[in-house]
C-alpha cells in the first residue's frame, strides 16, 4: 500500500505536466491555425485539428490524447465555428462537423493508443524476456553457490541499476551462510531499500537485499525481479542438490575403498603377523632345544615379516595422507640419481634377485622433490618390479631432460599388461593378477601416482616389447625458478 | 667412572620400556625410565644420567619441549624416537638441541650404536678433541687440513674442505641441512639444500671408493647428512 502511494505523488508532476503540455499543443495549432484561418476550409481545420490529438496519444496514451480531443473540440468550436468566441453553434452543418471531429478524435486516439500499449507491452515484455534469458544463460553451468550469487548480483545490478545488492545464503550447512555484496563499496547504511526472500517449493534457499538508486521500481521491473528471485532460488538450490550428490557421491567411494581396503589388509596383516607368532611362539617353547642355525633362521624370519609389517602400515598412512588430501611435498633440490641409489641400497636384500642399473649423466640437473616421497615412490617401483619381474632380469633406471621437466624411466622385464588394464593399474586396489598368486595390497602403485601428482607430475606405465616401463614426468623448476648455486671456486 | 653408564628413557609406552629395559641391562647400561615429560624432566636434574632417550610423543608434554627444557641446563646427549613421517618433527628436535634420531620401529644394533657414538661425543667434549678422524681408508686430519685417501692426498676446495671437516668432527651423528649449510655458508644460505646435494656429491666422487654406494658419507633422508666412521 505504501509503496503505490508513494508511486502516486510521486507521479503527479509527470502527469501535470502532461496535462499542460497538451494544453499548449492545442493552443500551438490554434494560434497557427487562427493565422492562416482565411485560406483554409472549414473541414481542413477539423483535419488539421486531428494533428495534436494524434501526436498526444502517440506520446503519452491514451488519457491525455482524449484530453487534447475535447480541448481541441473546444478550442475548434470557440475559434473556428461561427458566432466566433462563443460555444454556441449556429449552423447544422458546422454541428455535424463538430460532433464528427469528436467521434473521429476519440476514436483516432483509442486505435492509436491501444495500438501504442500494445507496441509498448510488447518492447516491455521482450525487455523483461531478453534479461531473464541474460541471467538464465549467465547461471547456466554455474554449479557453485558463491558462483552463482555473484552473478546474480551483477545481473541484478546491470538490469535495475541498484545502488548495492547483497544476497545471503540461508545457514544450512557446515560452512555456514554465504554473504555476497556487489558493489563492496556500496557503502549504503542498513536497513535496505527492499528485502526478497529466495523460496523454492523445498525451502528458502536465502535472501536479497536491495539498494535502489533513486526511483522507485515499475509494475514491469517488480515482477521482472520476482523472476530473478525464483531463478536465483532455483540456481542455487540447484547447485547444493548437486553438491550433495557429489558428497554422497565421494561417501560411496569412499565407502568402497574402506570396504576393499578391510579385507585386503587384514589378509596382508595377517600373513606377517601367523609367521611371527608362529616363530616366536617355537622359540619360547621350552620343551624343544633349537640348535642355533634353526633359532637363527626363526629370529630372521621374524625381523623380516616385522619389517613387511612396517612397510604395509607405511603404506596405509601414505594412502590415508593421499585420500585425506593433505599431501603437502616439502620440496627441496634433490638428485634423484642419490635417492635411487639410496633406495637401491637400502632394498640391497630384496633385489638380489635382479639386477639393478641406473643410468643418470653426472649433470643431470636436481629436481625440486619431497625426498622422502620420492624414496616411497623408487621403493613401490622396485618393490613392484620384484614381485613381477622374473628372478635374474634387469630393473633399468634413466633418467633425460624434456623441455622444462625430468623425464625418468624405469624398465623391468614384467609380463606385459593387457592395454585396458594399463591405465588402470595405479588405481586403489586395482590388481591385474590374482591376488593369491602374488602378495600385495593393491596400493604401492596408487601411492606413487598419489605422490608424484601431489609433485604437479605424471606417472604412467608402458608396455615394451620385453617388460614394462613405469614413466615418471617432474617440473624441473620450483616457484619458477631453478636451483640457486654458489659461486664457483677452483681445486685449492 | 667404572660405572655402567646410566640410560634415561622417556616413553609413554609400557610395552617398548618393558623391552628396552631388557635389551639395554644387557648390553651393560643401567636404566631409568619415566612415563611422562615432567617425570622425565626431573630424573634428568636428579639422576644425572649419561644418556636421555626421549619419545617425541608423549601424554603430558610436547617431546619437543621437554628437550629444549633439559637442553637448558643440561649437555646430556639427547636420542629422539620417533615415527615415519614425522621428519618435521625429527629436524626440529635435532635444530633444538637432541644429538641424533631413531625412527620407529628401529633395529636395536642401531640403537646401541647411536648411544655409543653419543656417549663418546660427550666424553670428547670434556677432554680433548679428536683432530684425526678415519673412516676405512679415508683420513680426515682437522688439525693440518689434510685429507688422505688410501695413503693418497686428496685435493679438496676450501669449501668441500669445511663441509668434510664439519661432517667428520660430528662422526656418526646426524647433522641437520640446515646446522650444515649455516656452518659451511653462513645462516643466509641456510635454506640452500640444492648447494649441500653438489658439494657432497662432488665430495663423494672424491672421497668414496664406490660413489654411487656410500660408505662414509650417508644420507639421512628428509634429514641430513652423517659422515660414518664403521659400516
Amino acid at each position: 500500500m505504501d509503496q503505490r502511494f508513494l508511486a502516486f505523488t510521486k507521479s503527479i508532476p509527470q502527469w501535470l505536466f502532461r496535462l499542460l503540455a497538451s494544453a499548449a499543443i492545442v493552443g500551438l495549432v490554434t494560434f497557427v491555425l487562427k493565422k492562416v484561418e482565411s485560406g483554409l476550409q472549414i473541414q481542413l481545420i477539423a483535419l488539421l485539428y486531428l494533428l495534436p490529438v494524434l501526436g498526444c496519444t502517440m506520446f503519452w496514451g491514451l488519457t491525455f490524447g482524449i484530453i487534447a480531443g475535447f480541448l481541441s473540440f473546444l478550442a475548434f468550436n470557440y475559434f473556428f465555428i461561427q458566432p466566433y468566441f462563443t460555444l454556441t453553434v449556429h449552423q447544422t452543418q458546422d454541428l455535424i462537423t463538430l460532433i464528427v471531429f469528436l467521434i473521429v478524435s476519440v476514436v483516432v486516439s483509442q486505435l492509436v493508443g491501444q495500438a501504442r500499449a500494445a507496441e509498448r507491452l510488447a518492447k516491455k515484455r521482450e525487455w523483461e524476456a531478453m534479461r531473464l534469458y541474460e541471467l538464465n544463460t549467465a547461471l547456466a553451468g554455474l554449479t557453485e553457490v558463491h558462483a552463482i550469487m555473484q552473478a546474480v548480483c551483477v545481473k541484478l545490478i546491470d538490469t535495475f541499476h541498484f545502488q548495492q545488492v547483497e544476497i545471503s545464503t540461508t545457514d544450512t550447512s557446515a560452512a555456514g551462510a554465504i554473504i555476497v555484496r556487489f558493489p563492496l563499496d556500496g557503502g549504503k547504511k542498513e536497513p535496505c531499500d527492499l528485502s526478497l526472500s529466495m523460496f523454492t517449493t523445498r525451502n528458502t534457499e536465502g535472501e536479497i537485499h536491495l539498494w535502489f538508486d533513486q526511483e522507485n521500481l515499475s509494475l514491469e521491473e517488480t515482477r521482472l525481479l520476482a523472476a530473478f528471485n525464483n531463478q536465483a532460488a532455483l540456481a542455487i538450490e540447484r547447485a547444493r542438490l548437486f553438491q550433495q550428490e557429489q558428497l554422497a557421491r565421494v561417501l560411496e567411494e569412499s565407502d568402497r575403498v574402506k570396504t576393499s581396503l578391510l579385507s585386503s589388509v587384514s589378509h596382508e596383516l595377517r600373513t606377517p603377523l601367523a609367521v611371527i607368532k608362529a616363530a616366536s611362539s617355537s622359540l619360547c617353547n621350552g620343551t624343544i632345544e633349537w640348535d642355533s642355525a634353526a633359532r637363527l633362521e626363526l629370529v630372521e624370519t621374524i625381523d623380516e615379516e616385522a619389517d613387511a609389517l612396517n612397510q604395509l602400515v607405511g603404506n596405509l598412512l601414505d594412502m590415508s595422507r593421499i585420500e585425506a588430501g593433505v599431501l603437502h611435498p616439502m620440496k627441496q633440490w634433490n638428485s634423484i640419481s642419490e635417492i635411487v641409489k639410496g633406495v637401491s641400497q637400502k632394498m640391497k636384500s630384496h633385489l638380489r634377485r635382479h639386477s639393478v642399473t641406473s643410468e643418470f649423466s653426472e649433470d643431470f640437473p636436481l629436481v625440486p622433490t619431497d625426498y622422502m616421497m620420492m624414496e616411497q615412490v623408487f621403493t613401490n617401483l622396485f618393490s613392484n618390479s620384484i614381485k613381477y619381474a622374473p628372478e635374474n632380469t634387469p630393473i633399468r633406471i634413466s633418467a633425460t631432460v624434456k623441455g622444462d621437466q625430468a623425464f625418468i624411466t624405469l624398465s623391468n622385464q614384467s609380463p606385459n599388461v593387457p592395454e585396458e588394464h594399463l591405465k588402470h593399474i595405479f588405481d586403489k586396489f586395482y590388481r591385474v593378477t590374482e591376488a593369491d598368486k602374488i602378495t600385495g595390497t593393491g596400493l604401492g602403485l596408487s601411492i606413487c601416482k598419489g605422490f608424484i601428482e601431489a609433485h604437479d607430475g605424471k606417472i604412467w606405465a608402458e608396455n615394451l616389447p620385453n617388460g614394462l616401463a613405469f614413466n615418471i614426468l617432474l617440473p624441473l623448476t620450483l616457484e619458477g625458478e631453478g636451483p640457486k648455486m654458489p659461486g664457483d671456486e677452483t681445486d685449492g | 667412572m667404572d660405572k655402567d653408564p646410566l640410560i634415561l628413557l622417556i616413553d609413554d609406552e609400557p610395552q617398548i620400556l618393558r623391552a628396552l629395559k631388557t635389551i639395554l641391562g644387557s648390553a651393560h647400561f643401567r636404566v631409568i625410565a619415566a612415563n611422562t615429560g615432567e617425570e622425565g624432566i626431573a630424573l634428568a636434574a636428579t639422576q644425572s644420567p649419561d644418556v636421555i632417550i626421549l619419545d617425541l610423543t608423549l601424554p603430558d608434554l610436547d617431546g619437543l619441549k621437554v628437550c629444549e627444557q633439559i637442553r637448558e641446563w643440561s649437555k646430556t646427549p639427547i636420542i629422539v624416537l620417533s615415527v615415519r613421517d614425522g621428519e618435521r618433527d625429527k629436524v626440529r628436535a635435532l635444530d633444538k638441541g637432541a644429538d641424533d634420531y631413531l625412527t620407529k620401529p628401529f633395529n636395536i644394533e642401531e640403537l646401541l650404536a647411536r648411544i655409543r657414538v653419543a656417549l663418546r661425543h660427550s666424553a670428547q667434549s670434556l677432554g680433548n678433541r679428536e683432530t684425526i678422524i678415519r673412516a676405512g681408508s679415508l683420513t680426515v686430519d682437522l688439525a693440518r687440513h689434510l685429507v688422505m685417501l688410501n695413503d693418497e692426498e686428496v685435493k679438496l676446495t676450501a669449501t668441500e674442505f669445511k663441509l668434510l671437516a664439519y661432517l667428520a668432527a660430528n662422526a656418526d651423528r646426524v647433522l641437520t641441512h640446515q646446522s650444515i649449510l649455516t656452518h659451511v655458508w653462513g645462516f643466509e644460505e641456510s635454506d640452500h639444500v640444492e648447494y649441500l646435494r653438489v658439494y657432497i656429491g662432488q665430495l663423494r666422487r672424491k672421497i668414496e671408493t664406490d660413489a654411487d654406494n656410500p660408505r662414509i658419507l650417508i644420507t639421512d633422508s628428509g634429514i641430513g647428512y652423517r659422515f660414518r666412521t664403521a659400516d
